[in-house]
């Protein structure tokens, strides 16, 4: 055997380890579950429950990584969109009007980062700060004006009901992947966000706008916020100041988790924070479960994080360089 | 530009900014410093925000992005606390022994960041990702997720913030380690070499790791001391910044820093650090005159869109010129 095919099987190994890091992670997570005799199904719809919103926005999130540029705003866009979605329907009682705020809040969001960023040239991860601030404390001020400072505002559980099973949200996951495997994969606006991630001066010099690519990166992401927070409201039909707190930085996590370069670029992957979405939260629940105490998160999420760089190191193997990477 | 033309241009910004803020405050029948308890607190937060920018231009204007700022203060400053109470039970003395023993963890915590990127050589931003979450765990797993109050509150903490002379002599201190040790020592060259062109720099046989290390190293001590003054400042540290709770600390640093960046076109960088820190401490010592009216969320607003139009002018500056002209 060649050492050149030897190095093409040794990398195509490394690639699927992502899923089977799922695989085994999801194994475990059943032998956990049943050794100390917890229900498997209600496990299985928190993990899928959880799992879900991350891996949503995730993966809207995955055009704007792709880029090569990175956008912490997602979490507090999320709550943003669930806020407004909830005034929304209070003021209207109508579900209709409360799913086109939240997706019309969930865009405009992230529109509003990319013509910041495209058209006064701010490095898109400054003005996504910047978004993060306003759309936290905008979100903060409303709910403890309307819902007090813990109890936070809700809008009656009948009317996301209907919402709340898992095969209407694995449907709308699976929709919305779709969707976004199409653009990403088979499209030329997909092709070129990946060459602007991989090479923006030769992505440029060949013609290639990239403030028109950072705007449609954007607005996927900005749609996989909305179809977040919905997905929040029908699993839980109230919304806090902690609401997807965690989502923004999460992400992070999840897109690396699921075998991506954190730069972006060619190596990109669609699937990624599906993948990557699911194993971290497994990875969290497990230790949860086997750790079973309050005082053991921190216990937890060191074992969490240890595991997620031991991961991380692993799959980027395949694309290690002598100096150290900026 | 002539000495005293740079010197004019360098000082603009922050007697612009106390111009305009003063007169607001005049309009209201108030001053930004109205009496020595206020100077106090306004030197105080000066030496916060400028050793926070420091900390955080050290690796981010060398392409290495961290997350672990706010998690390497808390830590650091929560060995340092715990240790000196349990030598001094509060007593005398207790602010100085552990500002130094924060100050030492901090370094420690820098270096073993810096030594798991050097090692791992995965990008900057993933490693401190999971650098975060392993010292946010430790820190709720010795704390228990509980606040460090009793550690904190003595007399000695209360006078480290109590008057603006240790604050002032803390702000010297770092200014003139920050300026010996980037523009006056063999690692300070190296580090702007590297910093300019990373490829060449290591290939004319400059150590890439040792620097890096430093770096890492000093970012975290500053951090520690960061850390203790906003111990003494809140007279409590919190123990239970889970899942990233910790890394907001960072984002307040970010348009002091960029306008560093612009006042060090005149003048010495790290100057530009504690003029873009007077800045930023008197919109805060506004903020505290106008606290009956600009609440909480109207000051991170104001902040998130004073960071984007100061960016729209930075990066548009010729532009700008050119329209005015026209």
């Amino acid at each position: 055997m060649t050492d050149k095919r030897k190095t093409n099987i040794k990398q195509k190994l490394i690639s699927l380890l992502p899923i089977a890091a799922l695989l085994v992670l999801f194994a475990v997570f059943l032998v956990v579950v049943s050794i100390n005799g917890y229900r498997l199904d209600m496990y299985l719809k928190i993990v899928f429950n959880e799992a879900l919103v991350l891996a949503v926005v995730a993966t809207g999130a995955i055009f704007i990584y792709t880029l090569g540029t990175f956008d912490i705003s997602l979490g507090a866009s999320t709550l943003f969109a669930a806020t407004m979605g909830v005034m929304t329907y209070n003021k209207t009682q109508s579900l209709i009007l409360m799913i086109v705020a939240i997706f019309a809040v969930g865009i405009t969001a992230s529109l509003l980062n990319s013509v910041l960023a495209s058209v006064f040239h701010i490095p898109p991860f400054v003005t996504t700060v910047a978004m993060m601030s306003v759309l936290s404390a905008l979100s903060a001020q409303i709910i403890t004006s309307y819902g007090g400072a813990l109890g936070g505002i809700s809008i009656p559980s009948e009317v996301v009901k209907p919402f709340d099973n898992i095969g209407f949200k694995a449907m709308l996951l699976i929709a919305f992947f779709a969707i976004c495997f199409f653009v990403f994969q088979f499209t030329k606006a997909g092709r070129r966000m990946k060459f602007v991630g991989g090479n923006p001066i030769c992505a440029e010099l060949t013609g290639i706008k990239a403030s028109k690519y950072t705007i449609l990166a954007f607005v996927m992401a900005g749609i996989g916020i909305g179809l977040g927070a919905f997905l929040t409201l029908c699993y839980t039909p109230s919304v806090t100041t902690t609401t997807a707190s965690s989502i923004g930085m999460n992400i992070f996590i999840a897109i690396v988790f699921g075998g991506m370069p954190i730069s972006g670029g060619a190596r990109s992957k669609i699937y990624a924070a599906l993948i990557g979405g699911f194993s971290y939260i497994l990875l969290n629940d497990i230790l949860e479960i086997v750790i079973d105490s309050s005082a053991a998160y921190g216990i937890t999420q060191v074992i969490s994080a240890v595991f997620f760089l031991a991961v991380v190191y692993v799959t980027s193997m395949n694309y290690r360089t002598a100096l150290l990477p900026r | 530009m002539s000495t005293p033309k740079r010197i004019v241009n360098a000082l603009a910004m922050p007697v612009v900014t106390l111009v305009v803020l003063q007169t607001l405050c005049l309009l209201n029948g108030q001053s930004v410093i109205s009496n020595m308890k206020s100077f106090d607190n306004f030197i105080v937060y000066t030496a916060i925000v400028m050793i926070t920018t420091m900390a955080l231009s050290i690796n981010l204007n060398s392409g290495r992005f961290d997350f672990s700022l706010g998690s390497m203060a808390g830590l650091s400053c929560i060995i340092g606390a715990k240790i000196t109470y349990g030598i001094l039970s509060g007593g005398n003395g207790s602010a100085p022994l552990m500002l130094c023993i924060s100050l030492v963890a901090g370094v420690i915590l820098g270096l073993i960041s810096g030594l798991t990127y050097c090692t791992l050589r995965l990008p900057p931003i993933i490693v401190s990702l999971g650098v975060t979450l392993v010292y946010e765990g430790i820190m709720y797993t010795i704390t228990g997720g509980k606040y460090v109050m009793s550690e904190v509150q003595n007399p000695s903490m209360s006078g480290l913030t109590g008057t603006w002379v240790y604050a002032a002599l803390i702000i010297a201190a770092v200014l003139a380690f920050m300026i010996i040790t980037f523009d006056k020592t063999a690692f300070g060259y190296d580090y702007n070499a590297l910093k300019s062109g990373q490829k060449v720099a290591v290939a004319t046989g400059i150590n890439e790791v040792k620097n890096t290390l430093i770096c890492y190293g000093i970012s975290g001590g500053l951090m520690g001391i960061v850390g203790t003054l906003n111990a003494a400042r809140n007279t409590t540290i919190n123990g239970g910044q889970l899942n990233f709770g910790s890394i907001a600390i960072m984002f307040t640093a970010f348009l002091p820093m960029f306008i560093a960046g612009y006042i060090g076109r005149f003048t010495n960088e790290k100057i530009g650090f504690l003029l873009a820190a007077v800045c930023m401490s008197l919109l805060n010592s506004t903020f505290a005159v106008f606290s009956n009216s600009v609440n909480a969320t109207m000051q991170s607003i104001i902040n998130a869109v004073l960071l984007v139009v100061f960016l729209i002018y930075l990066n548009n500056n010729d532009l700008i010129k050119r329209l005015l002209k026209a």
